[in-house]
């Protein structure tokens, strides 16, 4: 077993170094460069030629012939943008923004713990929804009330965030007044979060009323975005849990005279929930990447509005340094819940 | 006993909160830095703008210049050397006195690209209105401090409009003491700014808002900031900052979608503000595309195409039809210019007599994006072609991402495109020298004709022309040449809405888009 979690962890660096060969590929291949953002309607050729330079985007991207040719000297070929990128990154440095001159870790280290909070108030939410209607569903099939989970896990999937998001906003913030529009703390609430993960630390430094605002602000971005994941899962749940119930062993277990209760909670559960556990894990890893509506409706500090902003205004350094962040939380969550099946399921071994 | 304690400290401290007052300012976004002349955006500008003042600002929600940080100033008889009056016992926030010296170590870091304490930044604003940095162009050779409350600056060419360009809120001085502590981090969230304003910084948390205390020992009691906290949060999508005033958390709101109006009026608690648009919407040919060039074509476009319609159709009834390139809240009009009335039997017969009796096909290119001056760029483009091809213009309609947009633009590749423009610094200049000015005119409308470099000439020397009076003429002589040979065509200026909570009093929004703060006061 940890064996195999070390080969599985040391194979994820060959992968991170294609995500970064072709993340860097890709952004620049895309027309337009932050020099022209920058200048905008004004830029004259000399002007943007400068500021290239000053960009240093004026180098070649992979090998620099020219000056190689020019000098002979081997080195000098790899006097271009990627291998300097390379090094800087195997230095630990991911660079600073182009247009805000503010360093990526620094915003990384700032923006990942809201998205996080996030995710974890989505998946939450899908979770309390998703498991117990995935299981009663199963329990009643073709009942009404399978009709009313699948129906509501179709609507679920099929409802654009962006449209949820609006909704919830105008009835518990515009028109009830229960709950905050957006942010994560209200502006006058002073304090001064240690991690970053607002529930987190005001339990830390003893903080109800922080605690109580920060769960107020988590609720309503926590619907919209648990949505869907709470209707795939809910949908996953009941088709395994199905497929599990029409097994020997639960007839056996019922033939025993087991309470259906142990039956359901106890065997067929266990077992029914190792599909889920995938995409459980799946989604953590999809929300922490891609919140960018929920995050732009709820005006949510996280790492998806902020990446979306970039990529529109080609900021080079925080397209590259967030996609490899967001690369490596992926294969890790991966990772984990690869290894995570072991624990579940003692006849899946690793070798 | 001990509880008893408890409840009056807790009524004692809401009602010191009910005391302090707070206004949250809703903008599209949070600045992206507050190094005044690195930043690029009117939300970075208004944020800043509150903290570090310019030599030369302007009167509330106008763009008449009046004595900033310099209480007056005066050119050679040639334009070519201004020299300012500084304000005296000013202080930064920081304590360090604000003087000459002051004012020079500013302009040196932007100008002259070997200045040690620039930092990591490019401060291309700087070169977009002085055109480039010292030796590439800049007007600005050097500044020379007179003694303590007197500085000198000596150009390159004669700029009539100088106090115009230092006037740009580009350019707030910033404390040299705090700038040299940190270059390279100075205007970043964890440093801030340090200026001389009404509003002091205190803290920017990022991707959440920026704080701004009042300045209690500001030196101008008339501008004294009225409210305590200054709260600016980046909200984008205009209807979410309706939301959230609607809710209460934010007491301004932003740049809000023209057909929000109706719901702003109809809720007693808000109150909608518009603002005297400085910008223009336009629609420019590119004349290096066939048929482009022959002047019976552009103007049978013109007259093809009810542009009174599409601008009652989609501004919302803000916006104003344009006639020339300079806005009428602008001085250097021509304002005589008759816009082209809608005759499509007329821009028939043009076609024909063009020698293109059934049409011809071209293409019209749209920005991606929403801009202020033109709210909605693909339904907008849409009924240009719809009008075109009632005339049997057949126009493709096309689009591509808006850094693209910007980049392939002036390369000819765009038969007509749709673009727009607000102003850096208040001057006529500002539009007609971009838009018509010797270089622009080859590359963003490839007309090379004598017309066109009559009007590029004309506007030239209206630049560098120190006499009012004569840079009046010479830009309503270029504006009716520009209408009579149909370079482009103007479209709209759009006037922004924003709203405020009932509660807020005094706030004006400045026709250049950031505005001054100091007067708003929430009841």
């Amino acid at each position: 077993m940890a064996a195999y979690a070390i080969r599985r962890f040391l194979g994820l660096i060959p992968v991170l170094f294609g995500v970064s060969l072709l993340v860097f590929t890709f952004v620049h291949l895309i027309p337009g460069d932050p020099a022209r953002v920058m200048l905008g309607q004004r830029a004259t050729p000399e002007a943007l030629k400068r500021l290239r330079e000053e960009l240093n985007l004026d180098k070649p991207l992979f090998f620099n012939l020219a000056a190689y040719r020019k000098t002979g000297d081997p080195r000098r070929l790899f006097d271009s943008q990627y291998p300097a990128y390379l090094s800087r990154i195997l230095r630990g440095d991911l660079g600073r923004s182009i247009f805000s001159k503010v360093s990526i870790s620094e915003e990384l280290r700032a923006r990942f713990p809201a998205t996080f909070e996030l995710t974890l108030g989505a998946m939450v939410v899908a979770l309390l929804v998703g498991i117990p209607a995935g299981i009663l569903a199963a329990i009643r099939k073709n009942s009404l009330f399978d009709l009313l989970v699948m129906t509501g896990a179709l609507v679920g999937v099929s409802m654009p965030i962006f449209w949820l998001g609006l909704l919830l906003i105008y009835v518990f913030a515009v028109n009830l007044h229960w709950l905050p529009p957006s942010g994560r703390l209200g502006i006058g609430v002073s304090f001064h979060p240690l991690t970053g993960l607002l529930v987190l630390d005001s339990l830390l430094e003893r903080r109800p009323d922080v605690l109580a605002d920060a769960l107020r602000h988590l609720i309503l971005p926590s619907l919209a975005l648990g949505s869907i994941p709470a209707a795939v899962i809910a949908r996953m749940m009941r088709s395994a849990m199905l497929e599990v119930l029409g097994q020997d062993y639960v007839r056996t277990a019922r033939a025993k005279g087991l309470p259906e209760r142990v039956v359901i909670w106890k065997h067929a559960l266990k077992n029914a929930m190792l599909p889920v556990i995938t995409i459980i894990g799946l989604w953590f890893g999809t929300l922490l990447t891609g919140a960018i509506l929920t995050e732009t409706i709820f005006n949510w500090p996280g790492i998806g509005k902020w990446l979306y902003e970039a990529i529109q205004a080609r900021d080079y350094p925080i397209v590259q340094g967030g996609t490899l962040f967001i690369a490596g939380i992926y294969v890790v969550v991966n990772a984990l819940v690869d290894l995570s099946y072991g624990l579940l399921d003692p006849r899946i071994q690793y070798r | 006993m001990k509880r008893w304690f408890g409840i009056i400290l807790a009524v004692l401290a809401l009602a010191g909160l009910g005391l302090a007052q707070t206004l949250v300012y809703g903008q599209s976004k949070l600045p992206v830095t507050l190094d005044s002349a690195a930043a690029q955006d009117g939300n970075s500008l208004r944020v800043a703008k509150q903290v570090v003042e310019t030599l030369v600002t302007f009167e509330p929600g106008t763009v008449n210049p009046i004595p900033g940080l310099a209480t007056r100033w005066e050119a050679s008889s040639d334009s070519k050397v201004w020299t300012f009056y500084l304000r005296k016992g000013v202080k930064f926030h920081d304590g360090t006195p604000f003087n000459a010296e002051a004012v020079k170590f500013n302009f040196d870091r932007w100008n002259d690209k070997q200045n040690p304490y620039r930092g990591n930044k490019e401060f291309v604003p700087f070169t977009w209105v002085f055109g480039g940095f010292k030796g590439e162009g800049s007007v600005i050779d050097r500044v020379e401090v007179v003694d303590e409350y007197t500085v000198r600056f000596y150009l390159t060419t004669p700029v009539g409009f100088f106090p115009q360009m230092v006037a740009a809120s580009y350019f707030g001085i910033d404390s040299p003491k705090a700038v040299m502590k940190d270059p390279d981090k100075y205007g970043t969230p964890e440093v801030g700014i340090v200026g001389t304003g009404p509003f002091v910084f205190d803290s920017w948390t990022i991707g959440d808002k920026v704080v701004l205390k009042k300045n209690p020992n500001y030196y101008d009691k008339k501008r004294m900031a009225h409210v305590d906290t200054l709260v600016f949060r980046g909200i984008p999508e205009p209807t979410s900052r309706l939301a959230e005033l609607k809710a209460g958390s934010i007491q301004i709101a932003n740049n809000l979608s023209p057909e929000d109006l109706k719901a702003v009026k109809a809720d007693p608690n808000l109150v909608a503000v518009v603002q005297k648009g400085l910008n223009i919407g336009y629609l420019a040919f590119h004349q290096q595309n066939k048929p482009l060039d022959n002047l019976k074509v552009r103007q049978a476009i013109a007259m093809a195409v009810d542009w009174q319609a599409i601008v009652d159709a989609f501004y919302g009834g803000l916006g104003e039809r344009a006639t020339e390139f300079v806005p009428p809240a602008m001085w250097g009009r021509a304002g005589d210019i008759k816009p082209f009335p809608y005759d499509p039997k007329k821009a028939k017969e043009l076609l024909a007599e063009a020698g293109y009796p059934n049409g011809f096909e071209t293409e019209i290119w749209y920005m991606p994006v929403s801009r202020p001056y033109f709210p909605a760029p693909q339904p907008i483009a849409e009924t240009i072609a719809t009008y075109l091809a009632d005339v049997g213009i057949k126009a493709k309609l096309k689009t591509e991402d808006w850094g693209t947009y910007l980049a392939d633009y002036d390369k000819g590749k765009f038969p007509m495109y749709m673009l727009g423009w607000s102003p850096d610094y208040p001057d006529p200049d500002n539009y007609l020298y971009t838009f018509f000015g010797p270089t622009s005119i080859k590359t963003n409308l490839g007309c090379e004709t004598d017309y066109c470099q009559k009007i590029a000439g004309l506007i030239q020397k209206a630049r560098v022309s120190p006499d009012l009076a004569e840079r009046k003429k010479l830009y309503a002589e270029a504006q009716r040449l520009v209408h009579e040979y149909v370079l482009s065509i103007p479209v709209a200026h759009n006037n922004p809405l924003h709203a405020t909570r009932k509660n807020v009093k005094n706030y004006i929004p400045s026709p250049l888009g950031s505005e001054d703060l100091y007067m708003v006061e929430v009841k």
